[in-house]
């Protein structure tokens, strides 16, 4: 084995030569760690265990050659060893991570740090190489990225089947109600009409429930294809001028023949025009003001304002219902993403995950949130503006 | 033929809560209806139901919270109790609210009316051998 050169200074406390000499057998029983000296110019001095063990040289067949065959052929062409050699000399340390080359060509993910070895003058006489064989770590490493990649797609396609069967659940509870109202009046009515007991009024009471229930299945139906539409990308709209004022107040005039007029008012700037399809932003309207009817006190006002921002006309409505709350905000606009204070207002809690697509179909956008003052929500839709009609 | 009884209906739905009501009340039965839990309660405050017709999933209290508070008040507690839902684990709810018998919405009107007899007779007998 050939000796290292003499070093200007010592490498332990022990004084003397024999210190060095045990050193270098320490250095040279080493396994786990490939230590070994090379020459300014890479040629290999010295060679450990670890080293034989690692990268497969014997040290009478490595020493004497030079370094860069531990690298990569294309690394070799890029110059890489000897720009390490350089960079090592000028900063006197370098750490670099990587892939080496065996004896037996195989590959390894090797950490190298090369320390420059100085003499006097300040040049070095000598690099340190100190390799260590990371392949095992970073597979492991790999394994558990892969791992994580594949419990993240797991649990997302688990939050979906869960969404689904939240759907199906809350879809087919909700259908049941208004069905069980159906077949129960029609059986009363088939009983009374045998009997000889239904006389005009039960007539009348019976039909007008039977007209609540099919109004209420139609809704139901309605928003089911609306969202299956959507999802599939499959809704069509119309493109013609609208006037988002006289749209809110058609819309106003419908829920005040529901005997919520008083509560309700409009203001801010007319006209607003803007483009899109009459009927599914009549949808949006109608789904905001029902919402801040629904979730507030039968006489709690609420206000529509039109405005306009960012080149684009705003609607906001606000409540003074029962708020939202930051985590419920987030996820108002997913398909059942209610609050959970709604828990038991009846309905798929889809309203807004339609209105959200529609309004976004419109190159719009909307948004939800508590009232600075923390009494009511405030939700704000905003869409491009267009030339009147 | 089962004598008319007491039942009280408690069903959020106005119509199906309506339909209840007509439908009983074509047999005799003394009918009376709450729309949640809480309302319930009012109407078992002096009035002893034999049967309680329930919904699950109610605003302001569903069957749960009212079961809870019905045992606490000692209010009607030899009544019979029939749950009418259209959700998933019935079966599993029913038991939870230690109820005699459960019906998934849509239902049909005879075994309704068939079902709340049963429990009519069974509330009788029980009464009778002295509960």
């Amino acid at each position: 084995m050939t000796e290292a050169p003499e070093s200007p200074g010592e490498f332990v406390d022990v004084p003397g030569v024999r210190g060095e000499v045990a050193f270098r057998l320490l250095v040279e029983a080493v396994e786990d760690y490939a230590i070994f000296l090379l020459a300014p110019d890479g040629r290999i001095l010295t060679w450990n265990l670890g080293a034989q063990r690692i990268k497969g040289y014997t040290a009478d067949e490595i020493i004497g050659q030079h370094f860069s065959r531990f690298y990569t052929p294309e690394e070799q062409e890029a110059g890489r060893p000897a720009t390490l050699l350089g960079w090592a000399a000028e900063y006197g340390r370098y750490e670099d991570e990587g892939w080496r080359v065996r004896k037996d060509g195989t590959r390894f993910w090797a950490d190298v740090i090369l320390t420059a070895l100085r003499d006097e003058s300040g040049e070095p006489y000598a690099f340190a190489k100190i390799t260590r064989d990371l392949t095992e770590r970073r597979a492991a490493e790999e394994r558990e990225r892969a791992l994580l990649v594949e419990r993240e797609a797991r649990s997302a396609a688990e939050e979906a089947l869960r969404t689904r069967d939240r759907f199906l659940s809350i879809a087919s509870h909700e259908l049941k109600t208004p069905a069980a109202s159906l077949s129960l009046t029609v059986a009363s009515l088939q009983r009374a009409s045998t009997s000889g007991r239904l006389d005009a009024d039960r007539l009348s009471s019976s039909l007008a429930r039977l007209a609540t229930a099919t109004d209420r299945l139609g809704i139901l139906v309605d928003e089911l294809l609306d969202v299956s539409r959507l999802t599939a990308g499959r809704m069509e709209f119309r493109s013609e001028p609208i006037d988002l004022a006289t749209l809110a107040r058609d819309v106003i005039d419908r829920f005040a023949a529901a005997d919520d007029a008083d509560r309700i008012r409009l203001v801010g700037t007319e006209p607003a025009w803007v483009e899109g399809d009459a009927s599914r932003l009549d949808q949006v309207v109608t789904n905001l003001l029902d919402n801040a009817v629904k979730y507030s006190d039968h006489d709690a006002p609420v206000e529509l304002e039109l405005g306009d921002a960012d080149g684009g006309v705003t609607l906001v409505v606000r409540d003074r219902g029962f708020g939202l709350d930051e985590e419920a905000s987030a996820r108002l606009f997913d398909a059942f993403g209610r609050g959970l204070n709604a828990e038991h207002i009846p309905g798929l809690g889809l309203g807004l995950f339609i209105s959200h697509q529609i309004v976004e179909r419109h190159g719009g956008r909307i948004a939800a949130r508590a009232r600075p003052d923390g009494r009511g929500s405030e939700f704000t839709l905003w869409l491009p503006a267009a030339r009147p009609a | 033929m089962t004598a008319p009884g007491r039942i009280l209906v408690v069903e959020d739905d106005e119509s199906l809560r309506e339909a209840l009501l007509e439908v009983l009340g074509d047999e005799g039965h003394e009918v009376r209806v709450a729309e949640h839990g809480a309302d319930a309660l009012e109407t078992l405050d002096g009035w002893e139901p034999e049967v309680l017709v329930l919904d699950l999933m109610m605003p302001v209290m569903d069957a749960f919270e009212f079961r809870e508070h019905q045992r606490r008040r000692a209010a009607a507690l030899g009544a019979r109790v029939l749950v009418l839902s259209a959700a998933r684990d019935l079966g599993g709810a029913a038991e939870r609210l230690d109820a005699d018998a459960y019906l998934a919405k849509p239902f049909r009107l005879d075994e309704m009316l068939t079902t709340v007899e049963r429990l009519l007779d069974d509330h009788r007998a029980e009464g009778a051998a002295g509960r």
